[in-house]
């Protein structure tokens, strides 16, 4: 597994930047649906795709989902190793498998009102991952 | 703002329907009947995963070939969920129909399925099943209709855990739990009710009384563990032995009692004595050994033994054990007052 790199400007790990960049992007994602369809089965939803992924990216089954909201508590600890490639993948394909769980549930209604908010933050998280 | 308010006062009044609901069917009915005055639908779906039920509350006019499409896609949407595949074959479906749109909106025979939204119904992380808004018309629901449907599936979900709590405790209530068969508090109540009938509608009644032949003898030599097997052995014969109309306890110990409802002294007789034949006839498996039990059986009935009350009743079918037992034991016997009748096993 590749080593986690160092931002040039601030000093700080990059791995740390896209789990920032990911945790705001969760938080926001947890705003928004858990609006439209409750925290219960918000939660349900998000440990449902962990188990599917935790498989295939380990450190996705660090990360705390309840009623109260999303904890990346850790992660942060599990990934002090993991490369930052890695972990924009497992969260991708997070997001992804989210997204293909609520076309499945609402067909368009959620995804709807998320996308425009979530592709932007995905986008970016791929050129910090490029710029490295 | 004066249709939010209208809307939330419907959702309100649905979530009070659901939450005094006592039973599932009760559920689907009072939101069935509010969901109208909230959402514009063609079928609405509720499936339970606990007991294989799937109902369906739609328009009148909805095609058979929908409602199959609906119950379709709420299986795969749950088989995404529950991460396991549902036997759409072993789902008990019930539809209910009513008139939810008017004359001239009917749906087309040939109507297929065009949007809906399904949700899961959990508590505490766990699946309890999904409901199902489903429209013929393509982009029928917004993020309004999903908001209010997830309060409604939070309310259902959360009184459908309700029922499956008080059904365990229930379970606990009226079962015994060494053998599963019901326990005598359960045969208290059965017998109480089956005697109502008796002394009012003059259904006959039979009690058969049976216990385990020298059952301290395998406690003594097998030990306890070995002896709890034996118990648990004679209670599936004994269940397997009776009609489906009957009622087996266990009454203490290694005694059990059969409620025959319906049945004269004849019939419970023949029943009995299937019993006592197929107990004798079915080596057990005790510990490494092989031992061959027996049981003796005491019967009585209303109205042949003219017994005034269920205790009286169960009075007599004990005295006719007693009395089976006195006589040699691995034996039915009829109850008959101070001298009992015999029945020597062939």
């Amino acid at each position: 597994m590749a080593p986690a790199l160092k931002d040039d400007k601030g000093g700080k790990w990059s791995s740390d930047l896209v789990l920032d960049l990911y945790s705001n992007l969760l938080a926001e994602i947890w705003e928004l649906v858990s609006a439209l369809i409750g925290e219960a089965i918000l939660a349900f939803l998000f440990n449902l795709a962990i188990r599917k992924l935790g498989e295939k990216h380990p450190f996705l089954n660090s990360l705390k989902v309840s009623e109260d909201g999303i904890s990346l508590d850790g992660v942060r600890e599990d990934c002090r190793t993991v490369a930052p490639v890695e972990i924009h993948r497992g969260f991708q394909s997070l997001i992804n498998h989210l997204s293909h769980l609520f076309s499945a549930l609402a067909e368009g209604v959620i995804n709807k009102e998320l996308f425009p908010k979530v592709f932007p933050k995905v986008k970016e998280a791929e050129r910090i991952i490029s710029q490295k | 703002m004066r249709l939010i308010f209208k809307n939330l006062n419907v959702l309100r009044s649905t979530i009070n329907a659901i939450s005094t609901s006592i039973e599932i069917k009760e559920i689907v009915e009072s939101a069935g009947t509010n969901l109208p005055n909230l959402f514009d639908f063609s079928s609405f779906g509720v499936f339970w995963k606990e007991d294989l039920l799937l109902f369906l509350y739609q328009e009148e006019s909805c095609p058979p070939s929908f409602a199959q499409e609906v119950v379709k896609n709420m299986i795969k949407v749950f088989s995404i969920l529950g991460e396991e595949a549902v036997d759409a074959d072993r789902i008990a479906l019930q539809v209910e129909k009513r008139k939810l749109r008017p004359r001239q909106m009917m749906m087309d025979p040939k109507a297929t399925l065009k949007s809906y939204l399904t949700l899961p119904l959990t508590v505490e992380g766990e699946i309890l099943g999904c409901i199902s808004l489903n429209s013929d018309q393509p982009n029928a629901f917004d993020a309004q209709d999903l908001q209010f449907l997830s309060v409604i599936g939070y309310q259902m979900a959360a009184t459908l855990k309700h029922f499956q709590r008080f059904s365990s405790i229930k379970n606990i209530a009226i079962y015994d739990t060494l053998t599963g068969l019901y326990n005598r508090r359960y045969f208290e109540e059965r017998l109480g009710v089956e005697t109502q009938k008796y002394f009012y509608g003059g259904t006959p009644l039979s009690l058969v009384m049976v216990d385990i032949d020298h059952f301290k003898k395998v406690n003594d030599t097998f030990g306890h563990t070995e002896g709890d097997q034996v118990l648990c052995k004679i209670s599936s014969l004994l269940k397997t032995s009776v009609r489906k109309k009957d009622t087996v306890a266990r009454y203490g110990g290694e005694e059990f009692i059969l409620i025959l409802p319906e049945a004269g002294l004849e019939e419970s007789f023949v029943i009995a004595e299937r019993i006592r034949r197929l107990v004798e006839n079915t080596p057990c498996e005790v510990g490494q050994a092989q031992v061959n039990l027996t049981l003796s059986m005491g019967i009585s009935n209303f109205p042949s033994h003219r017994a005034k009350s269920k205790e009286e009743l169960v009075k007599m079918a004990d005295q006719a054990l007693y009395d089976a037992k006195r006589g040699g034991r691995n034996k039915v016997c009829i109850f008959a007052g101070k001298s009992a009748q015999w029945t020597v096993p062939t």
